[in-house]
């Protein structure tokens, strides 16, 4: 009973983890005029440019992290498994490579300072001045 | 040209490898089933087999510069004692932002799920219906235009391909020249219709086959030249439904191959999918439908001489005993999420011969579908 509750706890624990507000980032440098439907675009693959004509580098968390989990369910709309899908039938037919993935917020930070065509995705209380959140609303 | 394509696909590859990084994907179906009597179905009989539908499959591919890719894929089947076979090769431009142009090697882009048939992973089924998928051509060699874009929430893609296909097939070996397809598909979120077209000037050359129809064209060269399959125009017509409503989804497609004037029947196929993902798991079921048996040359053969007539009529249903096939397959399937790069499947089919008696056969199949 004792082991339960416990677990029960630790299960609240993470799904309180999960509910961090997530933010989408860019670049300070970057001027793209980006939508809701821009990103949702951009990481299932179907959109290789920014409305500025730059390509973008989408950045992804690490596949089995609950803050991809969270992107991908409020963001895209679709389950890990359905987005990995996806990616499969353009990676197979030649016209798309998966999105580099990174362990921590703090990591894409920092590739987000070295290159300002990426773009990804933190926890809203990482962010910084090195990053610009992007307005979805 | 085909093996010049080839070679430069492959030499850019491999050219590329010295300066730019090469990325390594594959997928692996590993595919076992067994059939629940002695009438065998898609291969399997009633002793398990892990052969027929099993493949493992590598894809290298690289950046020859910001909007050029090489990519090559290997290919080995069970079926085929896993011998390795270069399926795909082919160089990808980028022309705009909206429009990809491809050169060299690849799936023939016919019907809804062919672009990605052999990536179990990528569907819910242990293997997409083999009535609309199991043509007898995959691969073309020569050039694929795709274009995609959107308006509001409605995305369009249209797709061109132009090349010429050849494959081994039942003892002899079919071939297609000015083979040309046209699609078309409008989606939103989750709503999708897609339209193909396309044609080939179709030659199939297998000995026994020339040897009978020699004999026709002996007695009458007219009606030889009405049956055989040599540079004869090849149609095919598809019509894609998709609603994916997340929590479930329903599919539909109608296809059809037509070689006018030619010994082999018009095939008509479409099959109905529908399934729930529920969490881990995707219940689905499936029901397909063939038909390719009407008689052809019966009217051409009227026209001939009442002797001829009698001597050739057996010849004509003799061939068309040979190609004549319908049947209706009803299918259970399950797919359980295993973990983000692999699925596990199991499904259990019921095909039935309906140009024979309606003989019922049962087929259980099971699968481990696995990307990376």
């Amino acid at each position: 009973m004792k082991r339960i509750i416990g677990a029960t706890l630790i299960g609240t624990l993470f799904s309180l983890q999960a509910l961090a507000d997530v933010v989408v980032v860019v670049s300070p440098d970057n001027d793209a005029a980006i939508s809701a439907q821009a990103v949702k675009r951009i990481f299932l693959g179907k959109e290789n440019e920014f409305s500025t004509g730059v390509i973008p580098t989408p950045v992804n968390h690490e596949s089995n992290s609950d803050i991809r989990r969270e992107f991908e369910s409020e963001m895209i709309g679709r389950s890990s498994a359905q987005i990995s899908a996806q990616w499969s039938k353009l990676i197979f037919t030649g016209r798309g490579k998966l999105p580099q993935e990174v362990a921590s917020d703090a990591e894409l930070i920092e590739l987000i300072k070295q290159d300002s065509t990426v773009i990804g995705y933190i926890d809203a209380e990482s962010v910084t001045a090195d990053v610009k959140v992007v307005n979805l609303d | 040209m085909k093996k010049v394509l080839l070679a430069t696909a492959i030499s850019m590859a491999l050219a590329s490898q010295a300066q730019a990084e090469v990325r390594i994907n594959g997928f692996a179906n590993f595919v076992g089933g067994m059939t629940g009597s002695d009438e065998s179905v898609y291969g399997y009989d009633d002793g398990v087999s892990f052969s027929e539908e099993s493949l493992f499959a590598l894809q290298a591919s690289s950046d020859i510069n910001d909007r050029m890719t090489a990519t090559v894929q290997i290919l080995a089947r069970g079926v085929d004692d896993y011998d390795v076979d270069f399926e795909w090769a082919y160089i990808t431009y980028q022309a705009t932002n909206n429009t990809s142009v491809s050169a060299g090697r690849f799936r023939l882009p016919l019907f809804r799920f062919s672009d990605s048939l052999d990536v179990g992973y990528s569907h819910h089924w242990v293997a997409a219906p083999r009535n609309v998928y199991d043509i007898p051509f995959n691969d073309l060699d020569g050039f694929r235009v795709d274009y995609s874009n959107f308006v509001g929430n409605w995305e369009f893609e249209l797709g061109a391909a132009y090349g010429t296909f050849k494959n081994d097939v039942a003892g002899g070996e079919i071939k297609g020249d000015n083979a040309y397809i046209a699609s078309a598909e409008i989606s939103n979120d989750w709503f999708s219709l897609r339209g193909v077209y396309g044609g080939a000037k179709t030659t199939f050359d297998q000995a026994q086959l020339n040897d009978i129809i020699g004999g026709v064209s002996a007695a009458s060269p007219s009606f030889g030249d009405f049956l055989a399959i040599d540079e004869d125009t090849a149609n095919y017509y598809g019509v894609g439904v998709e609603i994916d409503q997340g929590s479930w989804f329903i599919g539909a497609e109608y296809t059809e191959i037509d070689i006018e004037e030619s010994y082999t029947p018009n095939d008509t196929a479409w099959y109905v999918t529908a399934g729930l993902r529920a969490g881990k798991w995707t219940p689905s079921v499936t029901y397909e439908s063939f038909e390719g048996d009407e008689v052809k040359g019966l009217d051409e053969l009227a026209q001939l001489p009442p002797e001829l007539q009698a001597a050739l009529r057996p010849v004509v249903f003799g061939l068309n005993a040979q190609f004549a096939e319908s049947y209706d397959v009803a299918t259970v399937s399950l797919r359980y999420e295993f973990d983000t790069n692999v699925a596990l499947k199991a499904d259990f089919s019921r095909y039935t011969d309906t140009l024979n008696n309606d003989t019922e056969t049962s087929l259980g199949r099971v699968a481990i579908n696995y990307v990376f």
